[in-house]
């Protein structure tokens, strides 16, 4: 995670800058509900997050071949079944992940739709020239991010075996490295810069479908569209400012205009890491406003672990003891393991009865020192034990579940006497605990030596792990963390020079980050958060192109649109706010502007004004202008209706006399839409409610909440 | 690898290798790069040959290679050294008296690859070991030896190679394989299976070709399973002919066998690329089983008897003939000495009536001419039409459903198998020795599905899962 990893360890798995800079685990520190952490609690434990955003480009194609981007299918045309191997890198290592999938033997199935997918995304044709488009975009999003851009892009290989891209690879190629934007969030003190590592482009994987045992199904539509993945430094210290983070960097890349929006278009991985421990990444996340409960679940996961590798070190656990089998049955190899099919025989516990009968092997891991351990509370509603399953589920793919059971299970399960007899077939003590997985025969044997794969990490605290989001927040495993081994370059492309002249167009026509756009704003006179919003906002564009004066026009024009450009989307696509808003041309809300700045309309009239232009298109603006224009002081309607409202104010059961003039207020202003200056309604309004003599001190509550513009 | 000790420059020319010299690296050098696009840090790789000379290859701590261009160059530093060893884990090939030996002869292509990333190449990878490294099923098939005979890709094999091929393929044979299986790059699979059908004739065991549409340097590659099922067939399977044995659908299913003569690459890049034309496949084969579609083949037999007659004229050209084909075009051909000719003609076996005084002259020069078809499929029927007729006069020789390429290599072995007696070359063009002129040809010969029409689209939903 760190920058200090450029000594890279030569027969290392990984660098070491995946590890936390703070060795010690704050063992003691209480598991604290989300919501009670303050950000000095998350220091206490070392929290330290960093993102990888995935933003899916909006071009015509997919990246190396000419299928159209964009579409998203549910029909079937054919289908293709393909299995995975392990290769080489580069630099002559297996990497672990690419082990770890081989071993879990999986059919793999893509679903095929002819308009979609060509024979590039089955992996049955070389790839075509990389998207020019899609490196343009890419440029365009590393110029924002102030990254130093590669002079020669190269496509590489990036192994993925769970079988999600057909070729067993991504092709991604780094575009940008080592860059950072302004990161301000004032809700949460924060003012600094946030660093961004790289920015790289790669071709998008496939959808799953289904996932039952040896079986894994994916639909292929969304298979090779471009997406860039940006990924921040660890500096990301509370989950909160994750969330801020994660927001950032959307906005970022929506600034340019050239992303795509909706659901899946955007995806966050995160990376956590606690202090004692080592990064562990949860991968597709797609709501921002799920991230930090899940940061904070996974922080005190990690703390959890660490607490578990501590106690097991206490009763001098090493790895000598959890030795993985040799090659062959675990079951005939290792004294950890034995077939406990006979013993378990006249079982009742259903799971294993209906194993047995399904002619399943049942086989016993013996845990040494483990006792207390594999209920060791590691995420709400999950302990310890959940560790070993989830990586039973994904490894060994079990198709019946529930696969496993073991000695410190309180209810259901194995009776005390099946564990007795596994014990003494152990010869275990009262410090041991068992294990009991169940699954035809060679996922059995794998799911044993996962048990004591698993049970021996324990010992180094936190597995380098890629986790997957669950719904409330919990996580669980998916596969092993890759390591730059799975890394390799792509035969089939050339690489790509990016001149000088390229960089150039891409800077001439380069988007307005957001800060400097939020900068201009506040410039104009819009507070913070109302600057903020629009540096943003899909109507900035349309800010801009009407250039109103600075000042109250601004901010008049920031508040209108803010409020009123939504809610025409909103209703006119039928209550579907993720639906990119339609915003208007700049000509016919110019005019209003304008008619504002020269006191055509008032103010507060121009909100009306503009609702009026959005809803109808077809009517004539001066025409609409006419109908704001503001109202004179001898208007007879006016006169009119401050009478009846200071009549009314007799049948009024309210408090104050302050009440009282906000209703009557509120009565006069309601039928002027914002045509009318308040303070002189107001002097008139006082003066007619004195001469009906209205007391108001008899009544309680009840009035209109607020003077002003009566609008909405 | 030692080459790299030699040029610590590897692959670099020009401008980029200046800059290196001028900064004191060479490759394997971890380096600190001031540039002016910014620093970047990374281990220096040789660069493909085939590259540009402007850029400086850069593999970063994330895995992910990029280019730095040799004039954004401010200054590179040294920060390490880390020389990369890429090799496949070689494990030693365990054997079983209980396996059947099977004998793998090597001839390039990528069945078995790695990655040379200086010129950016797969090369093959191919002893025993390294093959059970990267396909340890094979140790449960077969006791495998291996001979490397060529390093070449598919395109560079030609009639010097097959000569060898063909020996090396009887010697086998006579040291008592249970089978022999040739690895052989996809382009030019068929013309060697082809020359090895009349080159190696009647053998007592299969002798199967086998390679792969995805090298083996990528996870999907069809390699392993293609050389599973080759040698499975090669030590188990009853069928003793030449056959190419490759994917059958493009799923990871089954293979097909296909008899050699029949057998022909019909696509640049899918797996199922080979097809057997105008007949049906041998056989498929799938996971330890093989499953006969065909029963006129060739049964395994106990004995070491096979008939090797390695022989090929080069003197002799396949010519895709065109409408607009000038009688100039063959005139050159025998000018230059060449004593057969395999046109691929039109429809039924045609060619226009221009180059008729071209074909007399061949036939007067004593080049012998054969006709076979571009259409791939159906029989040579010079019969039917007149333009037929005239052509048989001139002495053109109809070769059946003989395919054009197996024609070709046919008529290179026949007239280096009877370089001086032109009638029994006629005589062995115009009978069929492995297979390569069928008497009949099936309704199910032919099969192009035309795709988009509703009972194909029917008939794929279901066949293509």
């Amino acid at each position: 995670m760190e920058d200090h990893n450029s000594d890279q360890n030569p027969g290392g798995i990984r660098p070491p800058g995946d590890l936390n800079p703070r060795t010690g685990p704050s063992l003691d520190f209480p598991d604290k509900p989300f919501g009670e952490m303050t950000p000095g609690d998350y220091e206490a434990i070392g929290f330290m997050a960093g993102l990888e955003v995935h933003q899916q480009l909006k071009t015509k194609s997919k990246l190396f071949c000419r299928c159209p981007a964009g579409r998203r299918v549910t029909r079937v045309d054919a289908e293709v079944l393909r299995h995975m191997r392990p290769t080489l890198s580069e630099l002559g290592e297996y990497d672990g992940t690419a082990l770890m999938e081989f071993k879990t033997k999986k059919e793999i199935v893509y679903l095929l739709e002819r308009g979609t997918v060509c024979t590039y995304e089955m992996d049955d044709t070389p790839p075509f020239e990389i998207d020019e488009e899609a490196v343009r975009i890419a440029i365009e999003m590393s110029e924002l991010c102030n990254l130093n851009l590669v002079s020669e892009l190269h496509v590489m290989r990036k192994q993925y075996l769970d079988g999600s891209i057909p070729t067993g690879f991504q092709r991604t190629a780094m575009v940008g490295l080592t860059g950072s934007i302004p990161f301000r969030v004032p809700s949460l003190g924060v003012d600094r810069e946030l660093s961004i590592r790289q920015l790289s482009l790669e071709e998008d994987s496939c959808r799953e479908v289904s996932d039952v045992g040896h079986r894994i199904t994916y639909r292929t539509d969304r298979l090779g569209m471009p997406l860039t993945e940006m990924v921040t430094e660890p500096e990301l210290l509370t989950p909160q400012e994750l969330q801020a983070g994660a927001h950032l960097l959307a906005q970022l890349a929506r600034t340019t205009g050239k992303v795509r929006r909706g659901p899946g278009a955007g995806r966050q991985d995160v990376n956590v890491s606690v202090a004692g421990g080592r990064r562990v990444e949860i991968k597709g996340v797609h709501h921002h406003r799920r991230l930090p409960l899940l940061v904070h679940t996974e922080a005190f996961r990690q703390l959890n672990l660490l607490r578990v590798k501590a106690e097991l070190e206490n009763r001098g656990v090493t790895a000598g003891n959890l030795q993985e089998p040799q090659e062959g049955p675990p079951w005939d190899t290792s004294p950890l393991v034995l077939d406990a099919g006979a013993v378990l025989a006249d079982t009742s516990f259903f799971p294993v009865r209906n194993a047995l009968s399904r002619g399943d092997t049942v086989c016993a891991v013996l845990l040494p020192e483990f006792a207390g351990l594999l209920n060791h509370v590691t995420q709400p509603g999950f302990t310890f034990a959940y560790e070993i399953s989830d990586r039973i589920r994904v490894i060994a793919c079990p198709v019946h579940a529930p696969f496993m059971t073991h000695s410190e299970v309180d209810r259901g399960g194995l009776i005390s006497r099946h564990w007795k007899v596994l014990e003494r077939a152990f010869s275990a003590g009262p410090g041991d605990a068992i294990v009991v997985v169940w699954a035809p025969k060679e996922d059995a044997a794998t799911a044993a030596r996962e048990v004591l794969i698993r049970a021996r990490e324990a010992l180094e605290g936190i597995p380098a792990e890629t986790r997957q989001a669950h719904v409330d927040g919990t996580n669980g495993f998916e596969r092993i963390l890759p390591g730059p081994d799975r890394m390799y370059p792509d035969t089939d492309t050339p690489p790509l020079p990016i001149p000088d002249t390229m960089v150039s167009e891409v800077r001439a026509q380069l988007a307005e980050p957001p800060w400097d756009r939020q900068e201009r704003y506040q410039e104009l006179g819009l507070d913070e958060r109302s600057a903020a919003v629009l540096s943003v906002a899909q109507w900035a564009d349309l800010f801009d192109q009407v250039a109103p004066d600075a000042g109250e026009t601004a901010r008049r024009l920031a508040g209108a649109l803010e409020k009123r450009i939504p809610y025409h989307a909103r209703k006119q696509n039928g209550a579907k706010p993720r639906t990119p808003q339609e915003v208007p041309g700049p000509a016919r809300v110019s005019q209003l502007v304008r008619a504002l700045e020269d006191g055509k309309i008032r103010p507060e009239g121009l909100v009306r004004a503009l609702d009026e232009t959005l809803a109808s298109p077809d009517r004539e603006v001066p025409d609409v202008l006419d109908r704001y224009q503001p109202v004179q002081d001898d208007d007879d309607e006016l006169a009119e209706a401050i009478s009846e409202a200071a009549k009314k104010v007799g049948s009024l059961r309210t408090a104050s006399e302050e009440g009282v003039l906000r209703w009557a207020m509120g009565a006069v202003m309601k039928r002027f839409f914002g045509r009318l200056d308040p303070e002189p309604v107001r002097e008139r309004l006082l003066t007619a409610l004195a001469q009906e003599g209205a007391s108001p001190a008899d009544h309680q509550g009840g009035g209109s909440n607020k003077a002003g513009e009566g609008v909405e | 690898m030692s080459a790299a000790q030699k040029d610590p420059y590897r692959g670099y020319r020009g401008p980029a290798r200046e800059v290196m010299k001028k900064f004191g690296i060479t490759v394997w050098c971890e380096v600190r790069a001031k540039t002016t696009r910014g620093e970047f840090e990374g281990l220096v790789l040789p660069r493909s040959e085939t590259s540009d000379e402007l850029h400086l290859v850069l593999k970063l701590t994330s895995g992910y290679n990029v280019g730095i261009r040799h004039d954004t160059v401010l200054d590179l530093t040294k920060v390490g050294y880390r020389e990369a060893h890429y090799q496949i884990p070689e494990k030693e090939f365990p054997t079983d008296a209980g396996h059947p030996e099977v004998k793998l002869l090597g001839t390039g292509g990528t069945i078995a690859s790695r990655l040379d990333y200086r010129t950016g190449a797969v090369i093959p990878a191919f002893s025993p070991g390294e093959l059970y490294g990267s396909v340890p099923e094979l140790a449960e098939i077969c006791n495998l030896e291996t001979e490397k005979l060529f390093g070449v890709f598919s395109e560079n094999m030609g009639p010097e190679q097959y000569l060898i091929l063909a020996e090396k393929t009887g010697e086998a044979i006579k040291e008592g394989f249970d089978g022999v299986v040739i690895g052989h790059g996809t382009d030019t699979m068929h013309h060697t299976a082809a020359a090895l059908s009349f080159m190696v004739q009647k053998p007592p065991v299969p002798i199967i070709m086998v390679g792969s549409q995805r090298s083996s340097d990528r996870p999907s590659s069809d390699a392993a399973q293609n050389l599973i099922n080759a040698t499975w067939a090669a030590g188990h399977g009853p069928i003793a002919e030449v056959m190419v044995c490759m994917f059958g659908p493009t799923s990871d299913l089954y293979n097909l066998l296909h008899r050699g003569t029949r057998v022909r690459k019909m696509h640049s890049s899918v797996r199922s690329t080979f097809r057997t034309l105008g007949d049906i496949p041998l056989a498929t084969v799938e996971k330890g089983k093989l499953t006969p579609i065909k029963d006129d083949w060739l049964p395994r037999r106990d004995d070491k008897d096979v008939l090797v007659q390695a022989a090929f004229d080069e003197r002799v050209t396949l010519t895709y003939y065109y409408p607009g084909m000038n009688a100039d075009v063959v005139d050159a051909l025998v000018e230059k000495g060449y004593k057969g000719i395999v046109i691929a003609g039109t429809g039924l076996g045609h060619v226009n009536r221009l180059i008729y005084l071209a074909l007399e002259r061949a036939r007067e020069a004593g080049v012998q001419v054969y006709m076979t078809l571009q259409t791939l499929w159906g029989f040579v029927q010079m019969h039917v039409y007149e333009t037929g007729r005239e052509i048989l006069e001139l002495g053109v020789i109809p070769l059946a459903n003989m395919l054009p390429e197996v024609a070709y290599i046919k008529l290179g072995w026949a007239l280096g198998v009877h370089p001086d007696d032109p009638e029994k070359v006629k005589e062995l063009m115009t009978t069929s020795v492995a297979g390569e002129v069928t008497e009949r040809e099936p309704h199910d010969g032919y099969l192009i599905f035309q795709g988009g029409i509703p009972e194909v689209q029917e008939f794929l939903e279901k066949v293509w899962r």
